[in-house]
């Protein structure tokens, strides 16, 4: 019985902190005899990783360990940069507030979830940080988060701090249908079609102007009293001032060029268009204008919008010079965007490296964060992945992920946490609380948070496409 | 059974007496004496005169005028306190009913305010209680003369009320009132904010509003030429006492990140927060010391209570941790320095609250702390403290006797007194007497539960009707239950000396599932849970003449 409380009170470590366990902070690493897939200079045969102080330190060969420094015998095996997904709504409470069309005052940050295992499965598929998007509803939805998964460590940890802010915007059918919401016998949501949608967005930048400027007549002392804080309006004045990026889900190319002529209007760069199946169509347009798309390799289909689609947007992108990036959208498809990129090898021929870079840089340049993250550089973070195997081989498994020099998965202690969780288990389900009695007490809730009919693919059936 | 025959006696006397009940002078004589301020009296008086405590000593004599009690045997204890409830609060308003054609059949109540209700922080408990609500009388008779309550919906719950529970009039309940803002992260179906993500920024666009419109009405009242008259508000001004810190803001959140978002929300508008429900507050108690917030801490506690179905999951570990990891955190809370009450959340069985907070203390918290949790402790943080918590003289007369170990099963309230008003006790349950010489018991302590009763069962958001039909004979009944799930047969119910319980399967959406029943009937009103897999949702109604 002492026993038990004993491994109970250890478990409850565990629970606190993941990262006590897992975590070898900031103890130097070596990484010893990679294949190191730096992501911008090349693959670098039976080379070595230092990292120090949670960066890359040196990248080289033969390497002397420093004192105390773990070493990791890589030998066989390969490291690239942690993946990097522009696109997802992972650890977030909710994803969609459905009611305006214009939510910009909303923000993922305030429903970030750092307990949602979808976090610790995505590390061991080898992604490290990921934009957190709102979901499709609306024209204008809120503000996302760009973050590093360190699984384990408290919320505020998460948010990369110098990371550009971003919000979501979003056209065509999601935003359309979403005009359904609403209670039996109400009004239905205006926009219902794809020129109001563009007309939405038009709207309220006309009004971010306007509060603009009455700010900066009070400012200036030209009225007397204090304009009101406008929480709907401020992040759209961000982007007017170039300070935040749209990350626009769409997918008619003619929609996403309205949006591109929209911003010429008001004289600011779109950061991404989102999905983009039909972005080939408009390649030097974008590429013009030095804005980034985001797209699923070969997932179509699953709605009208999505049917013009073809394998070799990738490839023809980024023949035009547009910067390509490769997102999930997805829990699942997150923890395998390695073969997601590997696709585009196969489809027009992308080069390996450029292909890794659809996963690793592109991303990072598209969220602006590529001077921390995205490459294997010394003086990066060191947000690494050892796979067992080449990377693009549906063969090879990630062995470790490390986030600034953690260690948050790594496939050995995972098998032995395993063991000690299910221990664990047997322990507690012994306790009278958690046995089947006759009666007493209150269930725990159901969290209502995961409730799927806050998710865009529940309320549309569009195939998880958000 | 002297004090029984002198409790029947006294029972007598405070019905002849009536609501001059707290003229009456009394004396608690040769009592423990649990003072909670001071020491403990291991032998002395309480004189309670004019609903106030009079005198509190070893060496008190009994005032010539006053009833005496013996107290030989017993403990005196100032009045428990619940820190957060919804006691005397209406259930929850059924959503509205549409007609043919979506015309509502029943409007909502017209309100004079620019949000919508369940965004109205101007809502006060006070103007929502009951007076002489049954719930008072299960409560009281637990040992409760004081609770902080407040609704049961909306992103804000209205503000609170500390009430004592006794008067029949909301006058006559009101110890302070309003006592702080409530904030609940909850959503308003079918318009905005409809999701979380809405609900904070709702909340901080009315904050940000509220500042502003305080400044500039300051602005205005100053020197009013030139500037365009800005427009009374009465949502934003309620929260003016918020965020000036004059009025405390209880946030209700019970897990680990409902926590650091209230706190961090707490923070953003420098605000006076405390956290209510606190189930997981000991992961984050570095920092409620911190930032000085204090937890109003559910004893509701966690544990399973229903067979799972072959098909469903195991419970998470998450949750099989969190049933084990509960009841130690008020300990842990305390060896960390933060301030916390026990509140009930409203816990299935209101002696549940005393028994858990025996865990409690079986979980690493000091025995004294855990008595000053629900009596000064709770008065402190709930501003009355210059009134009620303790047993001193001056204070209100909230004093209650109980036999035996209170956080202990064969705990048994002897006396309770409200503002000095006696309230006569039920006898306490009988077990059964092995040697047959009891007298009397048995089946005289059971309740009767027969009849056919009218159920709403108050599933959030969508009340259902229900007929229960139980058919009762000695401790146990059968019966029916009739909704619009179908028919469910009722077998092996069991009553109570308290009320009834029984298990059944129900078809709930093609699916059998198995919900565990609890309750009580007082006269014709019949009130209770029902637990599922699902959570447990309260239900009530009324006998069938």
């Amino acid at each position: 019985m002492r026993k038990a409380v004993v491994f109970l009170l250890m478990a409850s470590m565990l629970a606190i902190s993941p990262a006590l366990i897992l975590g070898q902070s900031r103890t130097d690493i070596l990484i010893k005899n990679a294949t190191v897939m730096t992501a911008v200079k090349g693959t670098l045969a039976n080379t070595d990783i230092l990292i120090s102080n949670g960066k890359i330190a040196k990248v080289g060969k033969n390497l002397a360990a420093p004192a105390g420094a773990q070493v990791i015998d890589a030998s066989g095996k390969y490291v690239t940069p942690g993946i990097i997904d522009c696109h997802s709504h992972s650890m977030l409470d909710a994803i969609n507030e459905g009611t305006y069309s214009v939510t910009s005052m909303t923000r993922t940050r305030d429903v970030l979830n750092v307990t949602d295992i979808a976090i610790y499965r995505a590390l061991a598929g080898g992604v490290t940080a990921a934009n957190l998007l709102h979901g499709s509803a609306n024209s204008i939805g809120g503000q996302n988060t760009v973050v590093k998964f360190k699984w384990g460590h408290p919320v505020e940890d998460f948010p990369i701090p110098d990371a550009p802010p971003g919000i979501k915007f979003a056209m065509g059918e999601n935003v359309k249908r979403s005009t359904s919401f609403g209670p039996p016998g109400g009004t239905v949501r205006y926009p219902r079609t794809r020129m109001g949608v563009i007309e939405t967005m038009r709207d309220a930048f006309l009004r971010a102007r306007d509060y603009k400027k009455s700010w900066d007549d009070y400012k200036a002392g030209k009225i007397k009293v204090q304009p009101r804080k406008d929480l709907e309006l401020e992040p759209l004045v961000e982007v007017l001032e170039g300070k935040r990026l749209i990350h626009a889900h769409g997918y008619r190319s003619d929609e996403h060029l309205n949006l591109l002529l929209l911003a010429d209007e008001f004289g600011f760069r779109v950061g991404t268009l989102q999905h983009g199946l039909e972005a080939y169509k408009i390649a030097p347009e974008i590429a013009k204008r030095g804005t980034g798309v985001s797209i699923f390799t070969d997932f179509w289909g699953y709605k009208l919008e999505a049917y013009d689609a073809i394998p070799y947007d990738a490839y023809i992108l980024w023949k035009n010079g547009v910067n390509v990036s490769i997102n999930s959208d997805d829990d699942e498809r997150m923890r395998r965007l390695n073969l997601d990129a590997a696709k585009v090898e196969k489809y027009g021929g992308v080069p390996e490296e450029e292909a890794l870079k659809m996963i690793t840089l592109n991303p990072a340049k598209q969220l602006g964060i590529d001077k921390r993250t995205g490459s294997i550089e010394v003086g990066k973070d060191a947000d690494l992945v050892i796979w067992n195997g080449h990377p693009f081989s549906v063969y090879s498994r990630v062995e470790t992920t490390m986030v600034e020099g953690e260690i948050l998965f790594d496939r050995a202690k995972d098998a032995k946490m395993q063991q000690d969780m299910a221990k664990e288990r047997e322990a507690l389900e012994k306790l009278d609380v958690n046995k089947a009695p006759g009666s007493g007490g209150t269930q725990p809730k159901i969290p209502s948070e995961r409730r799927r009919g806050d998710r865009d693919d529940a309320e549309f059936g569009d195939g998880g496409n958000q | 059974m002297n004090s029984k025959l002198f409790l029947l006696a006294f029972g007598a006397v405070s019905l002849f007496l009536g609501s001059s009940a707290n003229a009456q002078t009394y004396a608690i004589t040769n009592a423990k004496i649990v003072t909670v301020s001071g020491p403990t009296i291991e032998k002395g008086t309480v004189v309670i005169r004019n609903g106030l405590i009079d005198a509190v000593g070893a060496n008190v004599a009994a005032p010539a005028d006053a009833k005496v009690l013996d107290g030989s045997g017993l403990t005196v204890y100032p009045g428990f306190i619940d820190a957060y409830t919804n006691v005397g609060m209406p259930a929850a308003a059924a959503p509205p009913q549409r007609g043919p054609g979506g015309q509502q059949a029943t409007p909502p109540p017209a309100s004079k305010s620019n949000y919508p209700d369940g965004l109205r922080p101007e809502d006060q408990a006070e103007d929502e209680l009951k007076g002489g609500d049954s719930q008072f009388d299960t409560i009281r008779n637990a040992g409760f003369t004081t609770a902080a309550t407040t609704g049961r919906t909306g992103i804000f719950n209205g503000q609170s009320a500390v009430i004592d529970l006794a008067g029949d009039s909301v006058s006559g309940l009101i110890v302070r009132s309003p006592f702080a803002q409530n904030i609940s992260f909850n959503t308003i179906g079918g318009q905005y904010p409809a999701s979380l993500l809405g609900t904070f920024s709702a909340l901080r666009q009315m904050f940000y509003d509220a500042q502003r419109l305080q400044a500039i009405q300051k602005q205005y009242a100053a020197n009013p030429k030139g500037i365009v008259r800005p427009e009374a508000d009465r949502s934003l001004e309620a929260l003016y006492p918020a965020i000036n810190r004059e009025m405390p803001v209880v946030f209700k959140a019970n897990s680990e990140r409902e926590i650091v978002r209230a706190l961090d929300f707490i923070k953003e508008f420098n605000l006076n927060g405390m956290i209510a429900g606190g189930e997981e507050a000991w992961k984050q108690a570095a920092r409620l010391k911190a930032m000085n917030v204090p937890v109003l801490l559910s004893l509701n506690f966690p544990k399973r209570t229903a067979s799972a179905s072959p098909e469903a999951d195991p419970d998470s570990l998450e949750t099989l941790r969190l049933r084990a990891e509960t009841p130690k955190g008020p300990g842990r809370l305390a060896a960390a320095g933060v301030k916390f009450a026990f509140e009930s959340d409203n816990v299935r069985s209101i002696n549940d609250f005393f028994l858990n907070a025996g865990k409690a203390v079986e979980g690493g918290l000091n025995k004294d702390a855990a008595v000053r949790a629900m009596t000064l402790g709770s008065a402190e943080l709930l501003g009355v403290a210059d009134r009620l918590g303790s047993l001193d003289a001056g204070k209100i007369a909230n004093v209650v006797v109980v036999k035996g170990d209170l956080f202990g099963k064969d705990k048994y309230v002897t006396h309770v007194f409200v503002d000095g008003k006696y309230f006569a006790q039920k006898e306490p349950p009988k077990k059964e007497d092995p040697t047959g010489k009891g007298g009397g018991g048995g089946a005289a302590n059971v309740a009767s539960v027969s009849g056919t009763y009218a159920i709403t069962i108050d599933i959030p958001g969508q009340p259902m009707a229900a007929t229960w039909t139980f058919n009762q004979q000695g401790s146990t009944f059968n019966g029916t239950m009739v909704s619009q799930m179908g028919t469910t047969q009722i077998t092996g119910g069991k009553v109570t000396a308290e009320g009834f319980s029984f298990a059944a399967s129900v078809n709930y959406g093609g699916s059998m599932i198995d919900i565990a029943v609890s309750g009580t009937v007082k006269g014709n009103e019949i009130s209770g849970t029902i637990d599922s897999p699902q959570g447990a949702v309260p239900f009530y109604g009324t006998k069938n003449p």
